[in-house]
């Protein structure tokens, strides 16, 4: 058993423009770190587009439609002021969605204990009907409602370290008792969501942390709040909404996270998950805009992944 | 020091400052700043009374990460007026203060300078710089070991 790498090339030809800081370089730095001798035992697969009928769990068919119609043949076309369509953004946007579902139907059949999906656009700011923050589909949404549809499992878990609330991910679960949605963010910053008192239907739970906070307020949030609540709930499936822009590092947030803090995240996600559902566990990447701390970040967090597969 | 005691605001202060206007954009203003290395202009109505004041701290907090967008963008941030971002009813000197309780103020409130106000006219603007001259002016003619 082992850890799958889930990519496309085309994920790296989605760009929106001269100095944006979700870049193309973003995914060549994670894939160049998860190429050194360490990452030996990690299996790359190749990410397939999404289906419609995937997609349309959690996207209304006409949202599909517009945002793949709106893909220029040139240049770029805005869907808001951070978030443009250039010509290879509708197949990176499939094959970011359709990573997240092929990695979860290979931890379902036993290909592998777990999976990360290094794929952009990232997914947790688009809502059911809305392209925001730089994401078009909800990659990490459409994934749990696929682990759901397909490999019948009741609950599935969510958790969101991404330093930006997932806005997309809590909407697409508000009324979805068996949707969990747990989500770290600095609160106040974009999109300005994820306040304790958002609890959809007793399902989404969110710890906004003040400026500043790092290791101490990370792990006090996650064994007084988060491991208690997860443990409750029992998930079947975990998907991991893996943002690495919570880092000291990050010019976009003011959040101090290590990378020591991705390890130890990552293994207490592991841990519940064996605890809960047999180890099975999706991660897929959203933020992190420093490079270099990005790709340490996503290579400690990998590390671990494959840790727990080859003990 | 004895003749620093003597002072006054309008002894020291700079008179007719460089004002703006609350719709004058954030672009204009920071020419201002780069041209006069103000640190900051108060901010007059139509009248002349004073209703505000701008500092470069303004401006650069017009950049913060705010819940509003994922990035500041710099055309739009420079395109709002100074009246989105300026201090409102800024705290004020009179000409007639002693100049010691104004510096006492500077230090207290940890601000860069005062508008000095008669009434809600705007006569000038007492800087720590004018400060600093004024403690400089007043002790210069004095020998070696007179300066208390």
């Amino acid at each position: 058993m082992t850890t799958l790498l889930y990519h496309h090339p085309v994920c790296a030809e989605h760009d929106m423009g001269y100095g944006h800081p979700e870049c193309p370089e973003r995914l060549t730095a994670i894939l160049d770190a998860l190429r050194k001798p360490e990452f030996a035992e990690l299996q790359w697969r190749e990410a397939p587009q999404a289906e419609q009928e995937q997609l349309t769990r959690i996207h209304p068919a006409h949202y599909v439609e517009r945002i793949l119609d709106s893909v220029p043949e040139s240049g770029l076309y805005a869907l808001d002021g951070d978030t443009s369509l250039s010509p290879q953004s509708g197949e990176a946007a499939l094959r970011a969605a359709g990573a997240f579902c092929a990695a979860v139907d290979a931890v379902m059949s036993g290909d592998a204990n777990n999976a990360f999906c290094a794929v952009r656009p990232p997914g947790h700011h688009a809502e059911p009907h809305r392209a925001m923050g730089f994401c078009l589909f909800n990659n990490v949404a459409i994934g749990a409602a696929h682990a759901q549809a397909i490999h019948g499992l009741k609950k599935v878990a969510v958790i969101d370290f991404d330093v930006h609330h997932g806005n997309g991910t809590q909407a697409a679960f508000w009324s979805q008792p068996d949707c969990m949605y747990i989500s770290t963010h600095q609160s106040p910053l974009y999109p300005g969501t994820g306040r304790r008192n958002e609890r959809g239907v007793g399902n989404i739970l969110n710890v906004p942390l003040a400026p500043y906070s790092g290791t101490a307020e990370l792990r006090e949030a996650w064994g007084t709040i988060i491991m208690p609540a997860l443990n409750d709930f029992r998930p079947e499936f975990i998907l991991i909404s893996a943002g690495f822009d919570a880092h000291q590092m990050d010019p976009l947030a003011e959040l101090n996270f290590t990378f020591e803090d991705y390890a130890w995240l990552t293994q207490e996600i592991l841990d519940i998950a064996d605890d809960c559902c047999h180890g099975r566990v999706v991660s897929g990447l959203e933020g992190g805009y420093n490079l270099q701390a990005l790709a340490a970040s996503a290579a400690v967090h990998v590390a671990t992944l494959l840790k727990a597969t080859n003990p | 020091m004895y003749e620093f005691l003597q002072y006054r605001v309008k002894d020291a202060m700079t008179p007719e400052p460089v004002t703006t206007t609350p719709d004058t954009p954030l672009r204009e203003l920071e020419a201002i700043f780069e041209e006069h290395d103000f640190n900051g202009v108060p901010v007059l109505d139509d009248v002349g009374n004073l209703i505000g004041l701008v500092t470069k701290f303004d401006l650069l907090k017009a950049f913060t990460l705010t819940p509003k967008s994922i990035i500041p963008h710099y055309d739009d941030i420079m395109q709002q007026p100074a009246s989105s971002v300026m201090l409102l009813e800024p705290l004020t000197v009179t000409p007639n203060l002693p100049l010691s309780r104004a510096l006492q103020r500077l230090v207290e409130m940890r601000v860069k300078s005062f508008p000095v106000v008669e009434g809600e006219r705007l006569v000038g603007i007492i800087s720590r710089e004018d400060v600093l001259t004024a403690l400089r002016r007043a002790t210069e003619h004095m020998q070696p070991g007179q300066g208390a």
